[in-house]
């Protein structure tokens, strides 16, 4: 049987294949279970991941549990980093939104999506002139929210 | 009303040695007609209105359906590519906008699916020679299997035929428990379909 070099505070030791597996395949559900989280914490975006391995129902050897256990490892890393980069735009547009609000006219280019700020909806945040043209010659500027989205067409 | 008895599996020794708490059952059955049954139809229907995307995504976290991803894991399959049998009928909800009457064994299959999170099986038992149970193939695949001959791979569709024709009376209900789902709830999944099946 094939035996495995572990090494821990005693040095190098030999363990055995079973227990090895069993480490693998315990340290798998983990994994699966934590990617399922970041997955539920991304919705309703979709995490793009790179591929993991798929095939038949079948017990795999040690070699094929490490490779899926790494690419697991690195599936976790990919997510919560596309986790983080995404709470990072949303916190820019929170602070485009409030800058928005603080000063109509200055950002009245600035469009935020109801998406960007990770709120649910099709709204949009923008700045428009209060009383049509005389609000924009006289640099009346409010910020409105649209009403959703748009009708089908 | 005779007493039902479900009949635990076997796992194949190789089988078992890696997942100690794998489990396969099984319960024959009886169909007293083949169309649908107006109580598990609505019983459908109300399990498809109390469902959204939300619900959809996050079901793989519940304790069952997550017992199975991490299955599907151990054993080679990406439950992202082949999804587990409950979350399949919840992306089968989402796209036909509700749980639509099937036959009475479709709709008993599914009615446990949905109130369990465990697939069972329909089998046709006059095909199936001795308890099933799950053993593993010379090429190292796992497959449901009868003391003679292979029903065919473990979670996949493809093979079907040993399963029941949607007409049939006699049945026999399998049902494969992954590590980490109780054993009532697999007991759970044969009662509630059979009970479909035969309007008890």
């Amino acid at each position: 049987m094939a035996s495995l070099l572990i090494e821990n505070e005693l040095g190098v030791v030999p363990a055995d294949e079973t227990s090895a597996r069993r480490t693998l395949l315990l340290q798998i559900a983990g994994l699966e279970r934590t990617l399922a989280r970041e997955c539920c914490e991304a919705f309703p975006d979709e995490l793009e991941l790179t591929a993991l391995p798929h095939g038949a129902a079948r017990i795999q050897n040690l070699e094929q549990l490490e490779v899926l256990r790494d690419a697991l490892v690195g599936a976790v890393a990919e997510a919560r980093q596309a986790l983080v980069e995404r709470e990072r735009r949303r916190e820019s547009a929170r602070d485009r939104l409030s800058a928005l609000i603080d000063d109509p006219r200055a950002n009245r280019r600035e469009r935020i999506t109801q998406a960007e700020l990770g709120i649910g909806g099709c709204g949009v945040w923008s700045a428009v002139p209060r009383l049509g043209p005389m609000g924009r010659l006289m640099g009346w500027w409010r910020v409105k929210l649209s009403s959703g989205c748009p009708l089908a067409t | 009303m005779t007493e039902r008895q479900i009949s635990p599996g076997w796992i194949a020794a190789p089988v078992a040695a890696e997942f100690p708490e794998l489990r396969v059952a099984s319960l024959e059955a009886r169909c007293v007609d083949p169309q649908s049954d107006p109580g598990v139809a609505e019983r459908l229907g109300l399990l498809a209105s109390r469902f959204n995307g939300r619900q959809a995504i996050e079901m793989r976290q519940a304790a069952v359906t997550a017992a199975y991803r991490a299955f599907y894991r151990q054993i080679g399959i990406n439950p992202e590519e082949q999804r587990t049998p409950a979350e399949r009928a919840a992306l089968d909800r989402l796209l036909s906008g509700g749980n639509q009457p099937q036959g009475r064994v479709a709709d008993a299959l599914l009615l446990a699916l949905l109130e369990t999170g465990v697939p069972v099986y329909c089998f046709d038992p006059a095909l199936v020679d001795g308890p099933v149970g799950i053993d593993l193939t010379k090429s190292g695949t796992l497959v449901l299997a009868d003391d003679v001959q292979e029903l065919g791979e473990l979670f996949s569709e493809a093979d079907n035929r040993f399963h029941a024709s949607p007409k049939q009376r006699d049945l026999l209900l399998v049902a494969v428990g992954a590590p980490g789902v109780p054993r009532i709830t697999i007991d759970e999944s044969l009662w509630l379909a059979e009970s479909a099946l035969t309007g008890n």
